[in-house]
């Protein structure tokens, strides 16, 4: 038996193998804890986690939720502010155990939690937990398959446009650090439409550790929003992976507000003439620390693709930008533009960004863009001539910045709903 | 590929002559001894042996760097000689006692050695594999109290200056490379201006790197005092070997209160031939400290030689005020591997940088911009200003942009921008079709892309490296 990292050692052993589940997925379990006992934790020495300190992972042992945990949170009150007010098909999950189901269901849209997929959809559950390392970077999505209790899948035929959005939302409640495995799997048959919205909020010390595996299939287009309000104590990682069919469309927005260190990973692989977009914003202040990491891979021609991430870190908070475009040989007319600013507000905060492209096929137009600095003085001026405060003429500039990435999502209705907690956040300020 | 285009592409390294000429050696193999060996031919103090000694135990412990994007087969270090030099019967006392040999190989490089060749205006301090052979204008620059000369004759001459900046910049275990120099350097330049003196001529270093089996590991020292001004150049070549040999060069600069340096190199050591084979694998170290208030140092470079190119030059902009800049062309053609760029440091407020990067890949080249702009919390109103543009040429090349923005100041304003395109067919079309030749057009255009860089460079470097561009780039097309 190889060597297992001392970090490793408490969550081999809250590892439970569950002999009701199917034969490959015992199997995929016990692989993934291997592996993950070899690696560990990642470290500021690997290259992809050289701005995201593990540190307070590593200073307290987040035992792992299982099914048979009981879970206290009240769905109904505790998020309220953060749910989304149109009609949605709402799935909700407290402490990674889902709660409420949506009562009725369109035809062609098959949509549940994880652990009642394993034995009704199969092949759903399979998808979630495929190429679950992504190339030794994202250790803690070998924890996640071998210890997740739940998540939603998530399937869509073919040619169905949904009416509403599906809504899901995370709560997290608790007193002791606790750790949270969702695994999460959506499939957009051909040339339908889907628009998923993830929130999370809770209270108190946790780790929420989320995989989503997503396949757009050809001519089809789904739109990712995230709402991240995690408790200020808490942990938040979600790996997501995306792949697109010949033609398909994807649109992943993040939100960042809550959380203490909270980490976002999304890979992106393009097929032939696919488009995405990605953008996110990530609002941070106290001592709050996060990282989003986007992949973006051109296997194929004729794909593009647009980023667009802005952030604003108040008191000692730090933000960190990693994009990485990679063009792969023969992934002719790519066109990918990349563009990632930051606001700093105090003398403490901090900023890392690190725009990579990688391209190996000549007939491309790839870009990049980074900006870091503080609020245009110019502008500041204009509205303080017109008798506005400065705190009320620099919350608007602030929101003036960050509204730019929200404008990103076609539905008025959600970005209505994410331009009211970008307002909630900035309201706070110096609260 | 055209017929024209098979042609040129055999035309090839025209520097890749090698002059038959005695030489002193170093037995092969890298321990205590042999650095002693290399201390005990200079003549050198006993601090400076220490030093080096220092350095050989830090190595030791080392590990080569791993995360560059360059690949090559294992360097065996025991293998190559540390010192060569060519065999003199005693240091020449003016240009004529240098072996005519010598004189042939750097008029061959067009490099105007001797005195008379004065109209070229350039002081030369020229450096044969391990050992600097002749240095013109010493006169002259005395006068002006300006010192240059090689390395080794500023440790006999001024051993108090090179003590006190030797190391100050890039510390005896900065990385591997730096490392290994600073144990086993056999020579370079040493440049000393004086306190409000304008140095009235460019200054510049050849370096030929001739014998078989050994590397060549020189280290430059360039201060500019309070008010100073220098212009420094340096170029280099190599003749055509079927091995790879290692160039790991340290060049540190000093600029204090108010003194500008301003440092261009033009590298074209031996690439390589079209499939790979041979070529001079350069892992340099250069770094520059604005010391004092207002200071300015200024890197240029235009690469377009050497298998596998590993170097940033960095400025250190610890005084107020300061001003670093970075202008660099950057070409791989065949299968040449680069991954360069640069390092700006802001500690000073008002501190300010301007990174100018233009790569261009063809062939089967690597070429990658790997830059890092850190800006530290005292560093109020620090600007910077990053452009990094690649060119590919064909569909086998790869060009990677690796830039790292690391803010720590509210007041801080930094920008970067990166784009990547190709020669497009309509600007082809419009100068084929004003009869330029499809060589012709590629050499205007990439001309081109390189304008803001190649302005940056000294006249006589300027029409040089514009020639180097066209060559290395000969066959890409068609």
């Amino acid at each position: 038996m190889a060597a297992i990292k001392a970090e490793a050692v408490p969550y081999r052993d809250a590892f439970r193998a569950n002999p009701a589940e199917p034969a490959w997925l015992v199997d995929a379990r016990a692989k993934s804890l291997a592996a993950f006992g070899e690696r560990g934790f990642p470290s500021r020495r690997d290259e992809a986690w050289r701005f995201t300190s593990t540190r307070p992972l590593a200073e307290n042992f987040f035992v792992p939720v299982r099914r048979d945990l009981a879970v206290t949170a009240n769905e109904d009150t505790d998020f309220g502010k953060l749910g989304f007010e149109g009609p949605a098909y709402r799935l909700v999950f407290a402490n990674g155990i889902v709660r409420a189901l949506p009562s009725k269901l369109p035809p062609g849209l098959w949509l549940g939690s994880m652990s009642q997929a394993i034995s009704e959809r199969p092949e759903a559950a399979e998808f979630a937990i495929s190429e679950i390392d992504l190339g030794g970077t994202q250790p803690f999505a070998s924890l996640n398959a071998a210890l997740f209790a739940d998540g939603f899948v998530f399937d869509l035929d073919e040619g169905v446009a949904l009416d509403r959005p599906i809504e899901i939302v995370h709560l997290g409640k608790s007193a002791l650090p606790t750790s949270i495995y969702l695994r999460n799997s959506v499939r957009i048959g051909a040339g339908s439409e889907a628009t998923v919205i993830e929130t999370y909020v809770g209270q108190g010390a946790y780790w929420d550790n989320v995989v989503t595996n997503i396949a757009v299939a050809e001519g089809a287009s789904l739109t990712h929003i995230k709402l991240q309000d995690e408790s200020r104590e808490a942990v938040h990682f979600a790996s997501a992976r995306i792949s697109l069919g010949w033609s398909a469309r994807y649109r992943n927005f993040g939100l960042t507000l809550g959380a203490n260190l909270s980490r976002n990973d999304i890979q992106v692989l393009l097929g032939k003439g696919a488009h995405a977009n990605i953008a996110g914003a990530y609002l941070q202040r106290g001592d709050q620390d996060t990282t989003n990491a986007v992949v973006i891979d051109h296997a194929e021609p004729d794909a593009t693709t647009q980023e667009l991430f802005k952030g604003v870190l108040d008191e000692r908070s730090h933000g960190a930008f990693l994009g990485t475009i990679r063009v792969r040989e023969g992934a002719q007319k790519t066109d990918a533009k990349q563009t990632s600013r930051a606001l700093l507000l105090s003398d403490r905060a901090s900023v890392n960004i690190k725009p990579e492209l990688a391209i190996f096929a000549d007939d491309v137009k790839c870009t990049h863009g980074a900006a870091v600095g503080d609020l245009d003085k110019d502008a500041l001026f204009y509205l303080r001539a017109r008798g506005i405060g400065v705190d009320e003429a620099r919350r608007m500039l602030i929101e003036a910045f960050l509204l730019e990435t929200i404008d990103t999502i076609e539905s008025p209705e959600v970005r209505e709903h994410l331009a009211r907690q970008v307002r909630r956040w900035l309201a706070a300020e110096k609260a | 590929m055209s017929d024209v285009a098979q042609a040129l592409v055999k035309e090839g390294y025209k520097y890749g002559f090698i002059t038959e000429i005695d030489e002193d050696r170093a037995p092969a193999g890298l321990n205590e001894n042999v650095i002693r060996f290399i201390s005990t031919k200079k003549g050198e103090p006993q601090w400076l042996l220490e030093w080096r000694l220092g350095a050989f135990r830090r190595w030791q412990r080392m590990q080569e760097p791993k995360w560059a994007n360059v690949h090559f087969a294992p360097i065996d270090y025991q293998a190559a000689s540390y010192y060569s030099a060519p065999k003199q019967k005693a240091t020449p006392k003016s240009i004529d006692e240098v072996d005519p040999e010598l004189l042939k190989t750097y008029a061959k490089l067009g490099i105007p050695l001797h005195e008379r060749a004065a109209l070229a205006g350039v002081a030369v301090d020229a450096v044969f594999d391990s050992v600097s052979v002749a240095t013109t204008f010493k006169d002259k620059l005395g006068e002006l109290g300006i010192i240059f000369c090689s390395f080794g004759e500023a440790v006999r001459e001024y051993g108090d200056l090179v003590r006190q900046y030797l190391g100050s910049v890039v510390p005896q275990g900065d990385n591997f490379y730096a490392a290994l120099n600073s144990a086993v350097f056999s020579d370079g330049s040493f440049v000393y201006v004086p306190p409000g003196v304008r140095c009235p001529m460019e200054l510049s270093t050849y370096f030929r790197i001739n014998a078989a089996k050994t590397g060549q590991f020189e280290r430059t020292l360039v201060i500019a005092d309070r008010g100073a001004y220098v212009s420094y150049l340096e170029g280099c070549t190599a003749p055509q070997r079927d091995e790879n040999q290692l160039h790991a060069a340290v060049v540190e600069l000093v600029a204090l209160e108010d003194a500008q340096i301003k440092y261009s190199t033009v590298q074209n050591w031996y690439p390589g031939d079209a499939e790979g084979k041979g070529g001079i694998y350069n892992f340099v170290t250069k770094r520059g400290a604005c010391r004092g208030a207002r200071s300015k140092i200024s890197w240029t470079q235009v690469e377009t030689g050497s298998a596998i190119t590993w170097k940033y030059p960095g400025c250190i902009l610890e005084g107020d005020d300061t001003v670093g800049e970075f202008y660099s062309v950057a070409v791989t053609n065949n299968h040449q591997q680069a991954d360069t760029g640069t390092k700006m440091i802001h500690l000073g407020r008002n501190t300010r940088s301007t990174v100018i990067s233009k790569g261009i890949s063809a062939g089967k080249g690597q070429n990658t911009y790997r830059g890092l702009v850190r800006v530290q919390p005292n560093a109020a109103n620090a600007r910077n200003y990053t452009q990094c543009d690649s060119l590919l040429i064909g569909q086998k090349c790869g060009a990677h942009t690796v830039p790292y923005i690391e803010v720590r100041n509210p007041m801080a304003r930094v920008e970067h921008e990166a784009t990547t395109s190709k020669i497009s067919e309509e600007q082809m079309f419009y100068c084929r079709s004003r009869g330029l030749s499809q060589e012709d057009a590629l050499s205007l255009i990439v001309n081109g892309f390189c304008k803001e860089v190649l302005k940056e460079l000294p006249m006589e470097f300027a029409v040089e490296a514009q020639k180097l561009l066209s060559v290395s780039l000969e066959g890409s097309v068609g």
